[in-house]
């Protein structure tokens, strides 16, 4: 660890974060179509592009949004909306928990930094460049501030040109977040061990989508495989 | 729609997510964690991961899809598969999608 931290300190702040913007470039190439999804339907139930632009860029929320447009469409009041959504992504708790210990040493306006731009693509791959020991605020940022900027330019966009682009999912936009996805898993199964949680976690994930109400299962099942790999490798 | 729910959506929805984010960074970074939970906190990535994956893949949009008529699935195959020889996140992602596209016209 030492001699990382010296090849962090001798590389300028500037560097480590233009290396997180190149880090994390591709979830801004996978949020843009994703978010001019949300523009493009939130256009259409009456936002203005600004107020589109303003939602993806102030809750950076992903499926929770479009879970937000789908109630707001079906006639929901706005605070079984916010609260629908707050449920949908509950498991960012238990994600920051997971940051936390990648980000000790921060102060605290840096972690609430982080804390904002926490989404599932951002906390994947800041854990995994955190683990090679080569992550610090700046990269960390660079990555937030990148996939921040593609959520909400293609927002904007959705939102601006929603009569031109038509029906988004034509050009596959519905699985850039599964691809992200997965290429995220096989960068987090380093070990047989990680690989052994990952089949668990897939199973348990299974089993709960049987019996659970949606989303309990994108708590339950990492909470449940964790716990199993904790005991078994002890 | 009024402009008033609008707005409070925005608002609350702005509030709850970093409500929902912050205080487990804040909190949990500043407390001694026993070797046992910095363990389990460790498993939380891959584990979170594989669950995404799978919500995505074998129920997109909340509909289960049998393998033979799931495009999800091959190409998430295709882009794993991409991702373990290449390393590139950016590659399999988009070789990733353009496989789903095939697989969609493919599968019918």
């Amino acid at each position: 660890m030492p001699e990382e931290r010296s090849k962090q300190d001798a590389c300028p702040p500037r560097a480590r974060f233009v290396r997180g913007l190149k880090l994390g470039l591709p979830i801004f190439l996978g949020y843009a179509p994703i978010g001019a999804a949300f523009g493009i339907v939130a256009r259409g139930l009456g936002f203005t592009p600004l107020q589109a632009a303003i939602c993806s860029g102030t809750a950076l929320a992903g499926a929770g949004q479009l879970i937000a447009l789908q109630l707001l469409g079906a006639g929901a009041g706005a605070v079984a909306v916010v609260f629908t959504t707050a449920i949908v992504n509950l498991r960012y708790v238990l994600f920051g928990a997971a940051m936390s210990q990648h980000v000790t040493g921060m102060t605290l306006p840096h972690q609430a930094f982080l804390a904002f731009t926490l989404t599932d693509e951002t906390f994947a791959v800041n854990i995994d460049d955190s683990r090679r020991g080569t992550a610090d605020f700046a990269s960390m940022a660079g990555v937030g501030v990148i996939a921040w900027t593609g959520w909400v330019l293609g927002s904007a966009a959705g939102a601006l040109a929603a009569g031109a682009i038509g029906d988004p999912t034509r050009f596959g936009v519905q699985f850039a977040m599964p691809a992200m996805f997965t290429a995220l898993l096989v960068a987090q199964a380093e070990d047989r061990t990680h690989v052994l949680t990952a089949v668990v976690a897939a199973l348990f994930a299974i089993g709960l989508m049987l019996i659970l109400p949606d989303p309990w299962y994108l708590i339950v099942a990492p909470v449940l495989a964790a716990t199993v790999a904790t005991v078994v490798s002890r | 729609m009024s402009g008033r729910i609008i707005w409070a959506v925005i608002i609350g929805m702005a509030v709850v997510n970093f409500a929902i984010r912050f205080p487990s960074i804040a909190i949990l970074s500043r407390t001694e964690l026993p070797a046992w939970a910095k363990r389990w906190l460790s498993y939380i990535p891959v584990s979170a991961m594989a669950t995404l994956v799978v919500g995505g893949v074998i129920r997109p949009d909340g509909q289960w899809l049998g393998p033979l008529e799931n495009p999800y699935l091959w190409a998430s195959g295709v882009t794993g598969l991409v991702y373990w020889r290449f390393r590139s996140f950016l590659g399999a992602t988009i070789v990733g999608v353009v496989c789903f596209l095939a697989f969609t016209a493919l599968l019918g």
